[in-house]
């Protein structure tokens, strides 16, 4: 082929600039350690870079979150634990005082300890966490849960939950309301509560009583009133006798689908009343514990009361007790869960970094001895340039 | 002996000739656009003596311009092709690199955001992260109002460079047209005029990087220049002119018009190829459209988050008002228009809103929607006014003034959007993280029954914030607010002025349960959680594309498209190389070749000259032999 000196000297320039460009190129893929320098170097995995990125980030968010739930749960689990110390130390305050060889002094300082433990429980209720926000308020932050008027105690606070975004598709709740935590608590047994009347003269003590049969069990009010220290009927909420029988002391009675046992002797005309277990706070169930115990005994009657009162007080407190636990429980539970998501994040987050590197980061192999392979082109040509530019048929003139 | 002298100065002006003709071609080994010369030698036709015929020595006939049209013509196509990739590649290159770059792209704001919002959700009574919430919210309208900025800059370069474009065509065809006369001046005899063709060649070629053209020769030497559909730009001596001028709808974008005796027409969809093909392309192709989906994330955005934010309480009790706000789709109306005709669009429903352009055209009677780009019907269901607007596409439509038969609106619906967010709250309380309404489980409460967090289903209700009770009749049936009766089935959501809430389990009769305002709920962040969701929702494409994915497909459609152009541009590079190099093997000068010559026709001339010595001696020798 003919070749034009402006040609071949255009075409050397041309191959001299192409292969700097490569050089060029590939030079700062090397100084800056990245293969795409633009999206447009390879626009699918400049694409999938930026959903990993987002990925990752939303990743350290969700550690973020979940530091904040786990610090939150951590400071709840703290105060349950508390809160089921001071439980068991009126537990076992109660059952002291309930003992025959205490007398109407001993118990009176009994309940005095047992007034500071009960003071000692608001308190707890009303904590607050490291921001100056209530623990127990559900979503009222700004509300102190427990207020007290005399013996009533009152809930401000509302039933939400927080929820925080712990995992991609996972929300935790980071605390519990005052309401599931102190309030909403089921008095008696947990399906129904046995007490007596004021006035019984006998000395007849309520056992326990169980739920045999749910089916037959219409949550109803009933009072069993004794006709003779050996009769008794039981009446519904309209007065009407709907069972009655024969009594030893130590029977047990059984109607619609629970049975009660009674103890002790009673008399004509005690009674004794079931109702459904209801909501009752821990604050009152203790409160009436200690009315119970700082109450005088003066004969068998009044000692039978005693006994009924901190029964049925005590059972209340188990009842706050199992409550406390169930929440420990379903704490201790989230922050597992947490660790869990937690871990998992990690290991989503690890993944992502390692695809991002396959993405992004460069292979210094291939890319060092594309850089030295382009080198040895551009010299070569810049060689062969200057030899075929100076041959040149003017030189022999 | 005379003949002799003659012959051999014929000779020695041929070659002189043809040695002037080298030593031309020598000086411009190195001009572009040179074709190299070749003096012609032929035998001179001799004089007949006696019964022979004596040669009459040599004569350069002709001085040939040493050039193939076919090869010309390739190395044009292929240079129009080469400066069209030229030009879009150099401006999808900035665009390709302000959208992903993490300083100037969208998703660190975007992500910083959202981020931001989880942590107002993990403590939404604290007015410090409030604040920095609303600090990133500014941040991200910032980033949509400067990347819009950034594209809108490239538009207007891409306006200048139309105009340098035109005015070069312009400068280019005069030019053309003047050679045009020169030649057929002096080609009058017949003869070539070799430099004026390669000037017009280069002319030509010039015109070719500009814009695609397509050229004819004339029979006088001139040559026709025709340009976009066959408007013809250069005949003879003469040259029509091309201009810029506003569009039909915006006069701020240029579009190329060609000036004929009856009036301008415009030529933006024929003119393809060259600088000027390419930066039309450009617009057309890759700006426009990355505005657009730009514009449309944005109203998204803005949109769900707005809605979402007025389904909320905020810090203060009251119902969340406006996160951002963003301008409504443009309305641009036709520079033609005899009628007074106006719209108002709106977004409507994200989810269908598609960010292209739209033209309203009026015939007289009633309205026709058409799409900007392909002029695609689409179809409008409604009456276009206050109380039953047109809707098609997402958007909302409402007409009025009074429009004459062939008036056109333009609808953009989000080519602007990005350009106009901005964050509108500035109290860190109004911040509507809460949940407008909550639920309750009654104190007296006997059976086991549970209720769910209230979840608004209507934020417009007017009774939202009233409360309400739900009290059971008996374990199958209810009240609310002690009126009607409804069955109750376990786990079935029960709706209640705009509050939905669901009880599962068996309730006692006379359980209650109640509704009322979150007034008081610092620590609530429900409202809050649904306003993190909205980043990876899918609220555009008919629910399929979340925010990030659109961002994402933007920069991948532009990095494709870039690199697309560039693959373009590199094998445009090659075939023009390749052409150059083939026209340049043809008619470029090889000094070698042109030494050569030098060396021969010296020699020649030498050998002529010599010719004249022999015919003095013989002429001296006839002296001699007769002196005396």
């Amino acid at each position: 082929m003919r070749v034009s000196t402006y040609g071949a000297f255009m075409r050397g320039v041309t191959m001299m600039e192409r292969l700097q460009s490569a050089l060029d190129y590939t030079q700062r893929q090397v100084s800056t350690g990245r293969r795409i320098m633009t999206p447009s170097d390879d626009p699918i995995a400049s694409a999938r870079a930026l959903e990993v990125r987002e990925s990752l980030s939303r990743l350290t968010q969700f550690e973020r979150n979940a530091t904040v739930a786990t610090n939150r749960l951590a400071q709840e689990e703290e105060a349950l634990n508390s809160v089921n110390n001071v439980l068991q130390r009126v537990r076992e305050l109660a059952l002291q005082a309930n003992n025959a060889t205490q007398s109407n002094e001993s118990r009176k300082l009994i309940a005095v300890e047992m007034r500071e433990q009960l003071d000692h429980l608001v308190q707890l209720a009303n904590q607050k966490d490291g921001n100056g926000r209530h623990l127990f308020s559900g979503n009222l932050e700004d509300v102190q849960p427990v207020s007290r008027s005399g013996s009533v105690f009152t809930y401000n606070g509302d039933q939400g939950q927080r929820l925080i975004q712990v995992g991609e598709t996972r929300q935790i709740a980071d605390g519990d309301s005052g309401a599931s935590v102190f309030f909403n608590i089921r008095n008696g047994n947990g399906d129904f509560a046995a007490s007596q009347a004021t006035g019984n003269a006998g000395t007849g003590v309520l056992g326990a009583g169980s739920l045999l049969n749910p089916a037959l069990w219409d949550q109803g009010q009933y009072t069993v009133s004794f006709t003779g220290p050996n009769n008794y009927e039981v009446l519904d909420a309209s007065a009407a006798v709907i069972s009655s029988g024969a009594f030893q002391p130590g029977d047990t009675l059984a109607f619609r689908g629970i049975e009660l046992s009674i103890s002790g002797q009673p008399v004509a005309g005690d009674e004794f009343y079931v109702s459904p277990s209801s909501y009752q706070d821990v604050f009152t169930s203790v409160e009436r514990l200690v009315t119970a115990v700082e109450t005088s005994v003066n004969g068998d009657a009044s000692r039978a009361s005693l006994t009924n009162g901190i029964n049925a007080g005590l059972m209340n407190i188990d009842q706050a007790i199992g409550n406390i636990l169930d929440v420990r429980t379903q704490v201790g539970s989230r922050l597992a869960t947490i660790e869990n998501q937690v871990d998992s994040n990690g290991a989503f987050a690890l993944s992502y970094e390692e695809m991002l590197a396959d993405i992004e980061d460069l292979d210094y192999a291939e890319a060092l001895s594309r850089l030295s392979l382009e080198a040895t082109m551009l010299e070569a040509a810049q060689k062969s340039f200057i030899r075929t530019q100076t041959l040149s048929l003017f030189n022999y003139f | 002996m005379p003949d002799l002298l003659n012959t051999s100065l014929t000779g020695m002006i041929a070659f002189q000739r043809a040695l002037e003709v080298t030593s031309h071609n020598i000086a411009n080994a190195n001009t572009p656009g040179y074709n190299r010369q070749v003096a012609e030698l032929s035998t001179r036709i001799g004089s007949g003596a006696g019964n022979l015929y004596i040669g009459g020595g040599v004569q350069v006939s002709d001085i040939r311009r040493v050039y193939d049209e076919m090869q010309g013509l390739q190395l044009q196509t292929s240079t129009t092709t080469f400066t069209r990739f030229y030009a879009i590649n150099e401006l999808a290159g900035r665009m390709d690199t302000l959208l992903a770059d993490a300083d100037t792209g969208l998703n660190s704001s975007l992500q910083s955001f959202f981020n931001g919002l989880q942590d107002v959700a993990n403590n939404p009574s604290s007015v410090p992260t409030r604040q920095a919430l609303l600090g990133e919210a500014t941040g991200l309208a910032s980033r949509f109002q400067s990347l819009d900025r950034r594209l809108t800059e490239l538009d207007s370069e891409v306006n200048n460079r139309i105009d340098l474009a035109v005015s070069d065509i312009n400068t280019l065809a005069a030019g053309i047209a003047d050679i045009n006369g020169q030649i057929s001046l002096a080609s009058a005899g017949g003869r070539q005029p070799n430099d004026l063709l390669d000037q017009r060649d280069r002319l030509v070629m010039a015109l070719s990087e500009q814009v695609s053209v397509s050229t004819t020769t004339q029979d006088d030497g001139t040559m026709s220049v025709f340009i976009g559909n066959g408007q013809s730009l250069v005949v003879g001596a003469s040259a029509r002119e091309l201009a810029v001028a506003g569009s039909e709808f915006d006069p701020t974008a240029l579009q190329v018009v060609y000036k004929a005796s009856t009036g301008s027409i415009p030529l933006d969809t024929s003119l393809t190829g060259g600088n000027l093909g390419g930066l039309l392309e450009f617009r057309t192709s890759m700006l426009n459209p990355a505005r657009q989906t730009l514009g449309r994330t944005a109203a998204a955005l803005v949109t769900s988050l707005n809605a979402q934010n007025a389904s909320g309480m905020d810090l203060r009790g009251n119902l969340g008002g406006d996160f951002f706000s963003v301008s409504p789709p443009t309305i641009l109306v036709s520079g033609n228009n005899t009628g007074s005709g106006t719209a108002l669009a709106q977004f409507a429903d994200m989810s269908a809103v598609t960010g292209d352009d739209y033209v309203l055209e009026f015939d007289g009677a009633a309205y026709a929607l058409t799409r900007a780009d392909t002029g695609a019907v689409v179809p409008m269901t409604g009456s276009g006014t206050a109380a039953d607007p047109f809707v098609a596409d997402g958007l909302v439509i409402e007409v009025g003034g009074a429009p004459a038969a062939g008036d056109r609106l333009m609808i953009r619906s989000a080519r602007d959007i990005a350009a106009s967010v901005r964050s509108v709250i500035s109290d860190p309380q109004s911040l509507a993280f809460a949940a407008p309404t909550r639920s309750a489980i009654g104190g007296g409460n006997i059976g086991n029954a549970s209720i769910s967090p209230a979840t608004v289903v209507d934020p417009a209700d007017a009774a939202l914030l009233n409360s309400s009770v739900i009290e059971f009749t008996t374990p199958t049936t209810f009240t609310i607010n002690g009126a009607g009766s409804f069955a109750y089935t376990d786990g079935q959501p029960i709706v209640i002025n705009g509050s939905s809430v669901t009880i599962s389990g068996t309730p006692s009769v006379g359980d209650q349960f109640t509704i009322e305002a979150n007034y008081g709920a610092s620590g609530d962040n429900a409202n809050g959680l649904l306003m993190a969701d909205i980043q990876s929702l899918g609220i555009m494409e008919g629910g399929t594309i979340s925010i990030n994915e659109s961002y994402g497909q933007l920069v991948s459609n532009v990095g494709s498209t870039t690199r697309q152009v560039q693959a373009n541009l590199d094998a445009a590079s090659v075939i023009r190389t390749q052409a150059e190099e083939s026209v340049l093997a043809t008619s470029g000068v090889n000094l070698d070749e042109e030494a050569a010559r030098l060396v021969r026709y010296q020699q020649s001339y030498q050998a002529v000259a010599q010719v004249v010595n022999v015919a003095k001696t013989l002429f001296d020798s006839l002296l001699e032999a007769t002196r005396r």
